[in-house]
């Protein structure tokens, strides 16, 4: 890494500078110096606001042609490549054939290590401060489990020295990407939607922030870039997938997606390799063979909030009868 | 052609008239000046910094600047029942005032419109809402059922007191058979806005403190209570201040009315508290919220027994045929009806309708100064709009402001 | 519209005007409930993607078991002079750190007395150490089965091709199988603590409107 890359990685939020190969590839830039710019001395060294007017009257992700589509993947390339000063991927690959993700957590054996949470973070961009976790681990007096799952007894704060602490209960929430998705219902923009192997993706350039996903959404899945989101250059993931792990701007929501990166070509999502237990599974609805059939075939599962009739894809399970 | 001259004589007649008045208005126009500038600064640092200038947390994700859109939503839709006793039965001292019922409707839309604008992350992309430009998800959002029917409903009023305001500044008879219609029309759509913004709500089935069939008629009934009450409040400044005969009678039948309206408003309310405590489900973690507090918040019970009390207040006046008959009485009930609905229809549904939170969380919302001072700059250019529009009304109705047949017209509208 | 001015001379005949106010809040309330069959289905959204080709199959690829302790190994430096002491007993000069906590086990229930660096079945097989969880199977073949299909135990790679099992002793210490408290990583920030760090004006006001 030289010198000049590290001091673009000094400022990762602010944007890239204006490279030669972007005016090459005729990029439309309208280009803004701040002050702390003109301090330098150098005008090189002026941030340029990312303003792309090709970025902003971009179609909707699904109405994008082929052509189009490669054309943005290699202009999102560029604009992050710029900006965190390593090369970096996008890809939007597609679904394959005959293959529904599931998800299985086994809360007989979560320790609420929140291990997965920070793996999440990493792989996935999300913003450090202000702070966005996909997944939210819920710690219950397990005797007040026993009656059954109260929400409303969870707490994500619990802070012991050690975990798991003895007569305590875990439950990790994430996305559940249901089959009949709220969130994807009350979108008025159709910026997010359920794709053909069950991933519910955002398309965070379409997305315009109402937030009326997040009132809808039942699992508490959805997080909105209240303020700038920020991803120090030297913890970016470079390999991104456009409706996935791509870094936000600010003003939209995100949530999980599967790692969309990763299971599309056919990898684990970070969490469920993330996890010290093995509590997480993870595999394909439609093969009787996977994992995810088995668990569902051979322990006992629940999804949550059942009653709302949302058909999640998140199924939680007990793997073994003794827990702990 | 004809038409389009005078017209442009009309504009220009308005614009004269809007800048001339005395010191109150004067002053007036100055402070809503004032607190719209101080909005406009509270919405650079909003815009420069993101929604995190406001309160709002994944937790609660939607706060002041929904509420008050529901809220105001309930004052544009009500503004206009005035018109069934007016038109639809003929009532006559009414009839008087129903102008100004859809004057306030357009500020009230306008302001509607801006509450979600300031609400929305990425305004500068509300054209993905739109057809043709955009992908809107019609029909399944409500939320584009809400933009088709708000923006419906703003361009039916501005069309009416426009025409009107025309017509009687030309000295022509207005066309009851263009007129009639579309007065007509705006009955259903005035329901229509709020049903569907109840809806927005309602269709929410993982909130169940939302998630409730008598939301919409309680949005109706409270709007029944807030826009005449608001009517109520304005036509006393105005015949104070705009030397504008209104009739007593219309008040009265103002006051009548909310009486009803109020009644409805708490019965529904009582049904609602009912179901809710009575079967103590798990969803009663919200009402007990609203009226007791949990996990050792308080704050918004506070609120909610506030509202309760000046709702009470309100119907016991409107009711008592002697605390009736007292105008200033009227006067302070309407004040109680107005605050009561704006805090149980603003905070008082969204608040309790997000906590706890989707995993069970209580986060203690409360708006902040950045996310108050939008709001209110946002107040501010709603009561500018109403008060040039009534400025021009009150002159055309008094006949102040009247199309002469020389061109260079002076319209001598002095004082408010 | 002062009293001068003419608003419609005698309106139509109310009951006639309520007649089109009723007609026309009808059709609102039909179109909304044409609409709302269809608002039951979610929208078709997705996009149209090319096939892509198929990935292999799970291949299940066996993790090396984590390397044995240099301290004691091999067993036969130490054992292979000494008799074996076949008594269940509390050991005192030697393998004290090592906490039995394995239901009733002990040390000659899994390691053999004759081949020092071999486990034994229950059928006196010998088992190499690398293959220890032929021995844990004996007990837990429930386990089995559910790791051979992968539920139980951490997977890593891909579920769909090379996935990456790992054999008990990669997370249970045989001596004390169960999982040893780790420290969690930090809570998450409550939503008070989520600031705007730049922002001029944003403070909260806790606890009411």
């Amino acid at each position: 890494m030289t010198a000049s890359d590290r001091d673009r990685e000094a400022k990762p939020s602010t944007g890239g500078s204006e490279s030669a190969d972007a005016s090459r590839r005729g990029f439309l830039k309208g280009a803004a110096t701040i002050g702390v710019g003109a301090l330098s001395g150098v005008p090189t060294a002026a941030k340029a606001l990312e303003f792309d007017i090709e970025d902003f009257f971009r179609k909707n992700f699904r109405e994008l042609s082929d052509e189009e589509l490669e054309a943005v993947l290699r202009r999102v390339e560029e604009k992050y490549s710029n900006r965190y000063g390593k090369q970096v991927t996008v890809s939007a690959n597609g679904p394959m054939e005959g293959v529904v993700f599931g998800y299985g957590l086994d809360v007989s054996r979560c320790v609420g290590c929140r291990q997965c949470v920070y793996a999440c973070v990493d792989e996935n961009n999300q913003s450090r401060d202000p702070e966005i976790h996909w997944i939210r681990v819920l710690e219950f007096e397990r005797e007040a489990v026993l009656r059954g799952i109260n929400l409303e007894d969870g707490n994500p704060y619990y802070e012991p020295d050690q975990v798991p602490q003895e007569g305590k209960f875990y439950l990790p929430v994430a996305c559940q990407h249901c089959e009949d998705s709220p969130c994807s219902q009350v979108c008025p923009t159709g910026a997010t939607w359920q794709e053909p192997d069950g991933i519910v993706v955002i398309d965070y350039d379409w997305c315009i922030g109402c937030r009326y996903c997040m009132a809808a959404c039942p699992y508490g899945a959805r997080h909105f870039n209240w303020g700038e989101p920020n991803v120090p250059a030297e913890e970016i993931n470079p390999n991104m997938h456009i409706i996935g792990n791509t870094p936000r701007p600010r003003g939209v929501v995100e949530k999980c997606t599967f790692c969309i990166q990763r299971t599309r070509e056919g990898r684990y999502p970070a969490c469920v390799e993330a996890c010290p237990v093995g509590a997480r599974k993870f595999g394909n609805l439609l093969d009787p063979e996977s994992e995810i059939r088995y668990l569902m075939e051979n322990k006992r599962t629940f999804v949550l909030k059942s009653e709302l009739e949302t058909k999640p894809k998140f199924f939680y399970f007990y793997g073994s009868s003794v827990t702990r | 052609m004809e038409n389009v001259k005078l017209f442009l004589q009309f504009a220009k007649g308005s614009v004269l008239t809007v800048v001339r008045g005395n010191v109150t208005y004067y002053a007036w126009l100055g402070l809503l000046l004032l607190v719209i500038a101080a909005g406009l600064v509270a919405y650079g640092n909003q815009a420069a910094h993101g929604l995190i200038t406001s309160n709002m947390r994944d937790q609660v994700s939607w706060g002041f600047y929904i509420g008050n859109f529901a809220f105001l939503v309930g004052v544009a839709a009500a503004a206009v029942v005035l018109v069934v006793p007016a038109y639809v039965y003929n009532w006559g001292p009414l009839r008087e005032v129903v102008l100004f019922g859809e004057l306030l409707s357009v500020a009230a839309i306008v302001m509607c419109m801006l509450f979600v604008t300031v609400d929305v992350g990425r305004p500068e992309f509300i054209w993905h809402l739109m057809p043709v430009a955009g992908t809107p998800n019609f029909p399944h959002s409500l939320l584009t059922w809400d933009i088709l029917v708000l923006n419906g409903y703003f361009a039916i009023n501005w069309f009416i007191v426009t025409y009107i305001l025309f017509m009687a500044f030309t000295g022509r008879k207005y066309n009851p058979n263009l007129v009639m219609p579309i007065i007509f029309l705006s009955i259903p759509f005035a329901i229509g806005i709020h049903t569907v913004t109840a809806f927005l709500f309602m269709g929410v089935k993982s909130r169940p403190f939302w998630h409730t069939a008598i939301l919409a008629p309680r949005f109706i009934a409270s709007a029944f209570c807030s826009g005449p009450a608001l009517l109520f409040l304005i036509f006393l400044t105005v015949r104070r201040f705009g030397r504008l005969t209104i009739p007593d009678a219309a008040l009265y039948k103002i006051g009548e009315l909310l009486a009803y309206a109020m009644a409805v408003n708490l019965f529904f309310l009582g049904t609602e508290v009912f179901t809710e405590f009575y079967s103590q489900t798990s969803h009663t973690a919200h009402s007990r919220y609203q009226w007791f507090g949990s996990h050792g918040v308080t704050g918004i019970a506070v609120y909610t027994w506030l509202a309760f009390t000046c709702n009470v207040t309100a119907l016991v006046i409107f009711m008592v045929p002697i605390l009736r008959q007292s105008m200033p009485l009227l006067a302070a009930g309407c004040v109680f009806a107005f605050s009561g609905v704006f805090i149980e229809k603003g905070m008082g549904l969204l608040l309790p309708g997000q906590t706890p939170d989707m995993l069970g969380e209580v986060y203690a919302y409360g708006p902040s100064l950045n996310e108050v001072l939008v709001g209110a700059g946002i107040w501010a250019i709603g009561a500018l709009l109403f008060t040039l529009m009534v400025k021009v009304a009150s002159a055309i109705t008094r006949g102040e402001f009247r199309y002469s047949p020389t061109p260079d017209h002076r319209a001598p509208a002095r004082g408010f | 519209m002062s009293s001068d001015q003419t608003g419609p001379e005698g309106p139509s005949p109310p009951s006639y005007q309520l007649a089109t106010w009723v007609l026309l809040g009808t059709a609102v309330v039909l179109v909304v409930s044409l609409f709302g069959v269809r608002l039951e289905q979610r929208p078709e959204t997705t996009r149209d993607y090319p096939v892509r080709a198929q990935v292999p199959d799970a291949l299940a690829v066996l993790m090396p078991a984590p390397p044995m302790s240099d301290e004691y190994m091999p067993c036969s430096d130490c054992h292979a002079e000494e008799p074996a002491n076949r008594t269940p007993r509390e050991l005192e000069d030697d393998h004290d750190d090592k906490k039995l906590a394995h239901g009733d086990l002990w040390c000659l229930h899994c390691h053999s007395a004759d081949q020092r660096d071999y486990l034994h079945l229950a059928d006196d097989t010998l088992v190499p150490f690398e293959n220890s969880w032929q021995l844990c199977t004996q007990c837990h073949a429930k386990k089995l089965r559910d790791w051979r299909a992968g539920v139980h135990g951490k997977r890593t790679g891909h579920w769909r091709g090379e996935k990456e099992y790992r054999t008990c002793v990669a997370c249970h210490d045989p001596h004390s199988p169960a999982f040893k408290p780790i420290a969690p990583k930090p809570r998450p920030r409550r939503p008070e603590e989520i600031a705007g760090g730049s922002s001029a004006i944003g403070e909260h006001a806790h606890d009411g409107l």
